[in-house]
């Protein structure tokens, strides 16, 4: 078997989506007490390895091989791709830790924390397969109370989902599928990081922006019951830190509300 | 002091890496490699067991994080019988290095006359007994831990071989030292793990 998935082998499952599963592993091993000694290694016991993310995208049968493993290995440079432009710009998202483009796994990053949507009323309902047996306890003062406890205020929370957004696309990068559930609060340093940028693509046009936003005020009226003020505040924190550039884009979403995310072709 | 990492992935791999400070003789070191490699014979094998490491120089390395994700993508590469250099030990060079170019690799990241601090390294595929006291056979230096890397770390260097100085992530936090190096780091941490699928 591949070292790479031998690593899966020894991981947890997170989720599992159409495209990949993700998985929480450890690179490399903590010595056994035999090896430590053997060694002569004064590395500390006391060791904590950090985890990793790890996003595999796995064979997809309906496909002929050679052309999935070219699909897997583009969609993997992609996504790093992606991630390294809104690095170099300041945007909050995971390092990356390992790639394996032959076995189609991308490692990033751990990121503790709890997504947006779980800290927004209405967002509780299962996530995880891990959150099944969480199922009956939730409800909508858990949200309210995990934001709390992060010391974040909702609005705060919103302003700084406008500001992170308004990072990626002035760097030109779309996200692709913007959800409440894509965005993290990290729990060490109250940052919100961007996540899964498996759809993210590279584009100046404003088109792709306003409906980047689209899909994200979409996802929030689906999830989040009464969210349009908390969606405004998204938009206005954006505004703010988009500047000249927010006058086009605010008047493409609204034709965006219009007409829905496909553009028409007729014509 | 020097650090012991394992993979069970890797047909259980053990990698040895230490740090050196004051380190007075790196002119000879690098001669002795050019050398081992002429040797002819059973004494070539040897020599070239001996020194069989990976030197690098501390002040281009940002992190252990940085050291560790090379010597991940390096094992990586030979498992897959993907190396681009003719060992795993200048693999883990040329992964340190942004470009493709080899000699460029070496050059920056090895040994070279003007090193004082080294990161030595050796990739195993089980424990050998005594690494460290080789290490220091050859090192004429002293072994200190990782905690003083930190202050070896050249960073205008590695911004300049990286291409970062307009990068808008550090114009935004321009003064803040310490905020611009974790940036920095977690940037080149993340380009040598995606090195093979840009490269």
């Amino acid at each position: 078997m591949s070292p790479t998935q031998q690593l899966l082998q020894n991981a947890d499952l997170i989720s599992q989506g159409a495209e990949a599963k993700v998985y929480k592993a450890y690179l490399r091993q903590l010595p056994t007490s035999g090896q430590a000694r053997n060694a002569a290694s004064d590395s500390p016991d006391h060791e904590v390895l950090e985890p990793v993310l790890l996003k595999y995208r796995f064979h997809k049968q309906y496909r002929h091989p050679s052309l999935d493993t070219s699909l897997t290995r583009q969609r993997i440079a992609g996504e790093s791709r992606a991630l390294m432009r809104c690095m170099k710009s300041g945007v909050n998202v995971p390092g990356i830790r390992m790639v394996d483009a032959n076995e189609g796994v991308l490692g990033i990053e751990w990121i503790e924390g709890k997504s947006v949507r779980q800290l927004l009323p209405g967002g509780a309902e299962l996530e995880d397969i891990n959150e099944l047996e969480e199922m009956d306890e939730v409800d909508d003062t858990d949200a309210t109370d995990a934001l709390a406890e992060y010391g974040v205020s909702r609005d705060a929370l919103m302003d700084m989902i406008g500001v992170e957004i308004a990072k990626m696309h002035s760097s030109d990068v779309i996200h692709g599928d913007l959800t409440t559930s894509n965005m993290m609060l990290k729990k060490k340093t109250r940052d919100l990081v961007l996540i899964d940028f498996g759809l993210a693509y590279y584009s100046t046009l404003v088109e792709d922006k306003a409906v980047d936003l689209y899909v994200l005020e979409r996802a929030f009226a689906s999830t989040h019951p009464d969210s349009e003020p908390l969606f405004s505040g998204v938009l206005a924190a954006y505004e703010k830190r988009t500047g000249k550039n927010w006058v086009p884009i605010k008047r493409r979403l609204d034709d965006v509300r219009l007409r829905g995310r496909k553009r028409s072709m007729v014509g | 002091m020097m650090e012991t990492y394992y993979y069970s992935q890797f047909n259980h791999a053990v990698v040895h890496v230490a740090l050196f400070d004051d380190v007075t003789n790196s002119t000879a070191i690098r001669s002795r490699i050019i050398q081992a490699a002429r040797i002819l014979g059973v004494d070539g094998d040897t020599e070239r067991e001996a020194i069989n490491f990976a030197f690098i120089d501390a002040r281009l390395i940002s992190s252990l994080l940085h050291l560790q994700t090379a010597i991940y993508q390096a094992l990586l590469s030979e498992a897959q019988g993907q190396l681009r250099t003719k060992t795993i030990h200048s693999e883990i060079l040329w992964a340190l290095n942004p470009t493709n170019n080899i000699t460029e690799a070496i050059r920056r990241y090895g040994v070279s006359d003007a090193s004082t601090t080294l990161i030595v390294i050796r990739v195993d595929v089980s424990n050998i007994l005594d690494v460290q006291r080789r290490m220091c056979d050859i090192v004429q230096g002293s072994m200190v831990t990782f905690e003083a890397l930190k202050q070896m770390t050249d960073w205008s260097t590695i911004k300049k071989h990286y291409k970062l100085d307009a990068e808008p992530a550090l114009k935004e936090v321009q003064g803040k030292q310490d905020r611009e190096r974790a940036i920095v780091n977690n940037i080149i941490v993340s380009s040598v793990a995606m090195k093979n699928v840009v490269a």
